[in-house]
């Protein structure tokens, strides 16, 4: 393939990525998945009854990657029955999009019974309310990924089938957003009673912040929250991870010789080093310009 | 008890009943299906809602020792154990194929179990048989949703249709979730031996019903009847679900703000 051609499908397999990494992250908000869901779920223990959606299907890579399999394979079958690739992709996703808010309403119904003795009530409007707004977030994320798996097996010829790199990206754009975007929300919009950058003190766990900027909170006003940040910032994450993994290859085109694919490699070890040096530098620079934690300069007054 | 909890589950039906529900009811859907021709290919659908609730039973009983996060890797690894032992049981069984695949899964799973208790000291007294059963479980829904997908258990036939096309990436994630997400989406101190059940049927009908969509290309399996019948078990499940969470709630409302600290009290 001319390399030009493949350049133009990466920058469009990378703004599918982006797109995908934002609505995945604030997709997990609204329901408040993994990371911020322990402390959701231990709240009303605590003695703080919510209005937060408690979606626990499992962790974000799995139920990513069970909706992304179900959409490539729903996807390859309408394919097979010579179906177009845009209805085929849109129907895989709404049937994969659909299967997720059943995970969905069957883990917050679920957790929220399981809670009697706590008396945590079951608000219907909660479940009404936040079911389609995941279900329409998670059918963008399926969709961007299917467009992304595509292009691999058609365009750049990738050995593996639709639904296997469809699981794969899944749980991959899974753990993106679980490791990059959930941090926003668990460790800063769930606490934000406690001074920023105070860490999360034992005696604060299950008080998350409850009431809204007007009326009670929900995951509504957590995804919004998410949105000017954890959402965008998922998305780059994403992006680059896609967009960078597949530049390697396209540049050093390990098909066409054995040295290029090991500059190709090189190239990537490269990247990895560069990526390393700036976090570091950005940590460094945020430690100087914000100081060490509360803890630290009282131990220090005192001795 | 569960979450955080530090005892046996209890619960209504015993556990060697669902054991023998799980295991005699997978088989004989997973034969059926095999032998009954291609309209009977929903009976292998049938055959992996059965294991897929015993290992969701198995993933509850396992999980009640205080588990907590651990819950979805369990689910997981059942699949990760599942697929080597079905392709193994498959490739050399030929007919006796499920019968070898559930002996060498209950190996791979007592060697996983005793790796667990004895280099990671997880110290969980009921581990190494845990691990047997969700392996097998697990075993079993892959070749269940096999069944269902292309109408036979042939090792060619789960080869060429369900393997080389990476449907295989489907079972494998749905039918792991439908494993471990009963007892994870029921969490809590108030969870219900039965909801959590429920739960599973439900979620093993959805992939009874993803099985379906994908037996509509093949020749060897019936789609149509798979997915009608997959729909009205999720419908039957799903309904007897919201009334156990209606029976198990402390109160449940349209809408309505916090409860105060009186009525906490």
């Amino acid at each position: 393939m001319e390399p030009l051609t493949g350049m133009g499908v990466l920058a469009l397999m990378g703004a599918a990525a982006t797109i995908a990494g934002a609505s995945e992250d604030l997709e997990s908000d609204v329901g408040s998945q993994s990371n911020p869901n322990s402390q959701v779920q231990l709240a009303p223990q605590m003695m703080y009854p919510h209005r937060i959606y408690n979606k626990a299907i499992s962790g974000e890579p799995p139920s990513n990657a069970l909706m992304c399999a179900i959409g490539g394979t729903v996807a390859t079958v309408l394919l097979g029955m010579n179906a177009s690739v845009i209805l085929a992709l849109t129907i895989g996703s709404l049937v994969a999009a659909m299967i997720h808010g059943t995970f969905s309403v069957s883990s917050h119904l679920g957790r929220i019974a399981s809670q009697n003795r706590f008396k945590q009530p079951l608000y219907l409007d909660i479940v009404k309310s936040h079911t389609p707004v995941i279900i329409a977030y998670s059918f963008i994320t399926t969709i961007c990924i299917l467009v992304i798996s595509y292009l691999m097996v058609v365009v750049l010829g990738h050995p593996f089938p639709l639904p296997l790199l469809a699981f794969i990206w899944g749980i991959t754009i899974g753990a993106v957003g679980s490791s990059t975007g959930d941090v926003h929300y668990g460790a800063e919009r769930e606490f934000q009673n406690v001074e920023f950058g105070s860490g999360l003190n034992a005696s604060n766990s299950g008080n998350i912040v409850r009431k809204g900027e007007s009326g009670v909170r929900n995951g509504y006003d957590n995804s919004w929250f998410c949105a000017k940040f954890g959402g965008p910032v998922t998305g780059i994450a994403f992006g680059m991870v896609v967009f960078l993994s597949g530049w390697i290859t396209t540049v050093f085109d390990a098909s066409k010789s054995a040295a290029m694919g090991w500059e190709s490699v090189l190239a990537g070890v490269i990247i990895v080093i560069i990526l390393a040096i700036w976090n570091r530098k950005i940590e460094v620079a945020a430690r100087n310009a914000y100081g060490t934690y509360k803890e630290d300069q009282d131990a220090e007054v005192a001795a | 008890m569960s979450a955080g909890g530090s005892g046996e589950a209890a619960g209504g039906m015993s556990h060697n009943t669902i054991i023998g529900l799980g295991l005699l009811g997978a088989l004989i859907g997973i034969y059926a299906a095999h032998f009954l021709g291609s309209y009977a290919s929903f009976l292998g659908g049938i055959g992996a809602i059965a294991s897929i609730l015993w290992g969701a039973e198995s993933v509850r009983r396992v999980s009640s020792y205080g588990l907590g996060t651990g819950v979805p890797s369990i689910g997981m690894i059942a699949l990760g154990m599942g697929v080597v032992a079905a392709t193994f049981g498959l490739a050399v069984g030929g007919v006796a194929g499920p019968v070898i695949a559930v002996i060498f899964a209950a190996l791979i799973g007592l060697l996983v179990g005793l790796l667990a208790n004895t280099v990671l000291k997880m110290g969980i007294p009921i581990m190494v048989q845990s691990m047997a059963e969700i392996s097998i479980a697990g075993t079993l829904t892959i070749i269940g949703l096999s069944v269902a997908m292309v109408g036979s258990f042939t090792f060619a036939d789960v080869l060429t249709g369900v393997i080389a096309t990476g449907y295989i990436a489907v079972i494998f994630i749905a039918g792991g979730l439908a494993i471990l997400h009963p007892f994870n989406g029921n969490l809590g101190p108030d969870e219900k031996q039965d909801r959590t059940l429920t739960t599973a049927v439900e979620k093993g009908a959805i992939t009874m019903i993803i099985a379906g969509i994908v037996a509509a290309v093949n020749a060897g399996a019936s789609g149509a009847l798979t997915i009608i019948i997959g729909v009205a078990i999720w419908y039957i499940a799903f309904s007897r679900f919201y009334k156990l969470v209606k029976r198990d709630s402390f109160s449940v409302v349209g809408t309505g703000l916090l409860p105060n600290e009186e009525e906490l009290a």
